[in-house]
């Protein structure tokens, strides 16, 4: 997919191998599972929870050169569209590229049309999108 | 920039001070480490994807 995808928890790497191991459902996850157990990171993230120790569901796409592009943050109890995730990434890479450009909400892939924010722009942007 | 700095949480635009991560590797069935550094040498996009616990759903 052309990224370091890594899923973490507070948990360890030896719960990440043992619960990889075990559980069926995670017989094809191929991407590094991240041990935070001290936090710290989560904390740098802002979606360590003090109370509980854990980690909410948050997702951040960090440029090449470090910067943070996207974040989102849910709750414990509401999952994620991976769907939207690779949007979002595939925006970001298309934006990357073209700075001048941006990605409308309709935007999905590569070949969607894009915007150039111009004068001629400015209240045509249903027209543009045609 | 120090992790102390951040009493909040990293924001979109802001850069994120170098880290690192022990993981467990599924693709080797082995340990390993994530480093921040390395992806960004390596001209990487990096996708951080948090959640509660193992042994839950994710």
């Amino acid at each position: 997919m052309g990224a370091e995808v890594v899923t973490v928890s507070t948990d360890t790497q030896f719960v990440h191998l043992a619960w990889q191991r075990d559980e069926k459902l995670l017989e094809k996850v191929k991407y590094p599972m991240g041990a935070d157990p001290t936090g710290n990171v989560s904390s740098m993230f802002g979606v360590y929870d003090e109370e509980t120790g854990l980690a909410l569901r948050g997702t951040f796409i960090i440029s090449p050169d470090g910067t943070i592009m996207n974040s989102e943050v849910n709750y414990y109890n509401m999952g994620r569209n991976i769907d939207e995730l690779m949007r979002k990434f595939k925006a970001n890479l298309h934006l990357s590229k073209h700075a001048d450009e941006g990605c409308p909400a309709q935007w999905n892939d590569k070949g969607d049309k894009t915007l150039k924010p111009s004068a001629d722009l400015v209240g045509k942007v249903y027209e543009a999108l045609q | 920039m120090e992790f102390e700095e951040y009493c909040c949480g990293l924001r979109v635009g802001q850069k994120v001070p170098d880290f690192e991560l022990d993981t467990f590797e599924p693709t080797k069935g082995d340990f390993g480490k994530f480093s921040l550094k390395k992806a960004k040498k390596a001209g990487k996009w990096t996708i951080l994807f948090f959640y509660p616990a193992d042994f839950t759903f994710v």
